[in-house]
């Protein structure tokens, strides 16, 4: 995770409003090392991506080694460790999306957006992840969620049709049970 | 860690068919252990909690549905356990054939090869071979450098999280975690930064496979290659039980050797990788002699009899105060003892020591309390910070005592009126004081207060130098003889020594490994170039043994037998771990030949047994401590 973005380096990494949730997370809980989720989250509401030195941070404010912090944001795909695109993908590829073609539909949006899986298009519109475990909308396999809106029953035609509207801006599908 | 002591009656249990009778809170581990059952473990350890994430040790218990980890199964009355059966036989071979997976078998060029807990168990519970494909592993990273000490071979890692708990519950640092999950975890620091640690020394020996390694220790020596000899970490006087483990009389590597009263199995870096002076050649080879011009090499007898002709012709022209006995801390129990005797006895001189700068006011008192004991204390001072970078382990104790034992540790500065401590101690009735010598003053007179505000308290002094304390219990210092008698006629400390040898009353020096550090002192100099007799028994090549009249080649602790004393006053047996380079007698029987010579037989042989009977004599205390025990001083005053 060498990628901490432009001036990440010297501009203090938190802005005031997550420094806030952080201490507030922190008297949530009896052990520190409990608030370092809802800080990451704070961290990465605001920048988008946990830079190391937003790491560092995390760790200085709870009082805990950084090593710790780093444990947990990498242990968890949904926290990002590199700047990601405006618009993230997510291909569910667990067993039921991948009996009914997840692996196909992955490599369709590869190809429609020109990039690899994990990779973000050289406009920075779309990040594509298709390594993500079972989003719970089975019923509806193949599925994929786009900033965590699901969109099921997915072939190359109707993932295409997402990938148009979430271009141009249009109101979206309806939204999954993951809470933003 | 183990059982958690809880008083009630012992749990009867069976463990295929062998009965055993254990302490309520045991481990099933622990049960099989008593019966003699082995079970295999990965992520259990002795020194750790129990977190069972590895699997290797799951056993059948009757009335269990399925298989149990007996490293984290407490026992009940009556338990019936197996671990001989088809089940967990099956279960083994399973766990070993995910754990050999993606492991990548390089065995041949993995320094743990031969004492890696992977191929053990493979060999005796594993499958034979692989149903996958060699090409289908995944990959991580091989020799990463977690800093100049320590190697991480990441593909190796099993996942057992043993570093990951050392750093939790052993040291406090948490420099290592394991990140990533599944497939892709591995075990790393926070950014790849560099491990800061003074007991990174420990990884290697607590990970159970040849993941992290020694960088000292790389592609130098296979175990079976080795030989081992249980001995005393050199580097200071805490006193650390250490396997020298050499190969070919150079020495490969220290290892721990658990004594749970001293080190509780760590080691400090500092100690741990310091043996390479020891492998040292640039060796004193031969006993040498000045003879007209020039110094040659002589026989031993000729060295001895020029030696004591030297010290004779000094006293017999100046007196015996003329002669001046110094040593460093390295020397064993016997050999100061015997410096003790050739000095006071033999010669007849007062003028004797084991160090440099004086040490008034040395009693017993200063060392009453022992570091197992630092647990049971209600709470422990510690002044400053020179104990703990005197004897970097203590702060690994002093951490137990705090976290796991949940008693008080007060790092307080020094000069700490005990009245100021009486608050933080509220509620405690017993503490411990800690400090380094040059406060041992300061913490007697601190204990004493504490005591007379109704505590018990008592004082772990903790001294400079390996053997430091046996040099001080045995009296190889100017104002005490041996067993702190006070000396009718005190001589001069090491410094004075010097000093009167520069300015020419001290006409004759005997030297008994002087510390090479001595060298770099302007008086150590002054006063070796002025003595008429400069009779030196030292390993090294230096200004020592430049200057000698008669020189006599010494052997370092790697190459000697006898007993060194702990700052805590547990006397524990060094060993012979090398060969020495050369053929010539040890310094003991050069200082016993030497009495002898100069008209004062010892009366025993200069072996370290029977010259330790002398000194269980003279200091009743050290009776029957040479395997280990504290000399016991008897209550406080
Ligand atoms: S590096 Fe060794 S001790 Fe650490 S988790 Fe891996 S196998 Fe266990
Ligand atoms: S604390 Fe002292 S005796 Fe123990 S390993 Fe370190 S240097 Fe050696
Ligand atoms: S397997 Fe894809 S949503 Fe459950
Ligand atoms: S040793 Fe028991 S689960 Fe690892």
């Amino acid at each position: 995770m060498a990628d901490s973005g432009p001036g990440a380096a010297e501009a203090p990494p938190l802005g005031r409003e997550t420094l806030a949730r952080i201490r507030r997370s922190k008297q949530l809980y009896p052990w520190a090392s409990s608030a370092i989720l809802p800080s990451l989250w704070a961290v990465q509401e605001e920048l988008g991506y946990l830079t190391p030195a937003a790491l560092l941070a995390v760790a200085e404010e709870l009082g805990l080694e950084p090593s710790e912090v780093e444990a947990v944001a990498t242990f968890y795909s949904m926290y990002f460790r590199h700047r990601a695109g405006e618009h993230l993908i997510q291909v569910c590829r667990n067993v039921s999306c991948g009996l009914r073609g997840a692996d196909e539909l992955l490599r369709h949006l590869e190809r429609a957006l020109g990039v690899e899986d994990g990779g973000t298009t050289e406009d920075g519109a779309f990040t594509l992840e298709g390594t993500v475990e079972c989003l719970g909308a089975c019923g509806g396999a193949p599925m994929m969620q786009v900033d965590r809106i699901s969109y099921e029953n997915l072939d190359a035609a109707a993932a295409d049709a997402v990938l148009e509207q979430v271009r141009s801006g249009a109101p979206r599908g309806r939204r999954s049970r993951a809470r933003a | 860690m183990a059982a958690v002591e809880a008083p009630g009656e012992l749990l009867r249990v069976t463990i295929d068919d062998r009965q055993v009778e254990v302490a309520p809170g045991s481990l099933v581990w622990d049960a099989c252990e008593k019966a003699g059952v082995y079970v295999p473990v990965y992520c259990a350890h002795k020194k750790l909690e129990p977190v069972a994430v590895c699997r290797m040790c799951l056993v059948e218990i009757e009335g269990m549905p399925k298989l149990q980890p007996a490293c984290a199964t407490r026992v009940s009355q009556g338990m019936q356990i197996r671990t001989a059966t088809d089940q967990v036989r099956d279960f083994r071979r399973g766990n070993l054939e995910f754990l050999l997976l993606n492991h990548p078998l390089d065995c041949p060029v993995c320094d743990r090869g031969g004492e890696c807990d992977l191929q053990d168990f493979t060999q005796r519970y594993g499958p034979g071979r692989t149903r996958s494909a060699i090409t289908d592993k995944v990959h991580f990273d091989k020799a990463v450098r977690l800093s100049d000490r320590i190697l991480l071979d990441q593909e190796r890692c099993i996942l057992c999280w043993r570093c990951v708990r050392y750093y939790e519950e052993v040291t406090g640092e948490r420099e290592i975690v394991l990140q990533e999950r599944g497939v892709h975890t591995l075990v790393d620091t926070f950014e790849h930064r560099e491990l800061q640690s003074e007991f990174q020394g420990n990884l290697p020996e607590i990970c159970p496979v040849g993941a992290l390694t020694h960088a000292q220790y790389r592609f130098r020596a296979r175990p079976w290659d080795l030989r081992r000899t249980a001995s005393v970490c050199p580097k200071c006087s805490y006193g650390c039980n250490i396997f020298i483990d050499a190969r070919e009389e150079q020495i490969a590597r220290f290892a721990s050797n658990d004594n749970p009263d001293v080190d509780d199995s760590w080691l400090c870096d500092r100690g741990r990788y310091s043996f390479p002076e020891l492998n040292r050649t640039e060796r004193v080879l031969n006993p040498e002699a000045r003879l007209g011009g020039g110094r040659q090499p002589v026989a031993h007898s000729e060295a001895l009899a020029r030696a004591a002709g030297a010290l004779l012709r000094v006293r017999g022209d100046h007196g015996a105060g003329a002669v001046g006995f110094l040593c460093s801390p390295q020397v064993t129990n016997e050999e100061g003892f015997l410096l003790q005797w050739l000095a006071r006895q033999v010669v007849g001189s007062p003028h004797l020591d084991h160090r440099l700068e004086p040490l008034p006011e040395l009693s017993p008192e200063q060392f009453r309390l022992g570091i197992a004991e630092l647990e049971e204390r209600d709470a422990v001072v510690v002044l400053g910070d020179a104990p703990e970078r005197s004897a970097p382990v203590l702060t690994l104790r002093l951490f137990k005592t705090e976290t796991k034992r949940r008693r008080r540790v007060l790092r307080v500065p020094l000069g700490t009126p005990a009245a100021s401590l009486l608050e933080p101690l509220q509620g405690c009735r017993s503490v411990g004081v800690v400090a380094h010598q040059e406060q041992r003053s300061e913490a007697v007179a601190l204990s004493r207060s504490l005591a007379g505000a109704g505590l018990s308290s008592s004082v772990l002094t903790l001294v400079e130098g390996m053997n430091a304390r046996g040099c001080q219990d045995l009296g190889v210092s100017p104002a005490v003889l041996p067993g702190y008698q006070p000396a009718a006629e005190p001589g001069m400390h090491g410094r004075a020594i010097l000093e009167a040898a520069a300015a020419g009353s001290i006409k004759a020096l005997v030297l008994l490994s002087p510390d090479p550090e001595w060298e770099r002192d302007p008086a150590f100099e002054a006063a070796l170039s002025e003595v008429e007799a400069l009779i030196v028994v030292t390993p090294w090549l230096g200004l020592a043994s430049r200057q000698a009249t008669v020189l006599f080649p010494g052997r370092t602790v790697a190459e000697k037998a006898g007993t060194v004393t702990s700052t805590e006053g547990r006397v524990q047996r060094v060993r012979t771990a090398l060969q020495p380079r050369f053929p010539f007698p040890p310094d003991l029987r050069v200082l016993g030949e030497l009495g002898g010579a100069l008209g004062t037989p010892l009366g025993v042989q200069p072996l370290a047994g029977p010259v330790f009977s002398l000194i269980a004599e003279a200091v009743p205390p050290y009776r029957g401590t040479q395997g280990g025990l504290r000399a016991d001083w008897g209550a406080p005053a």
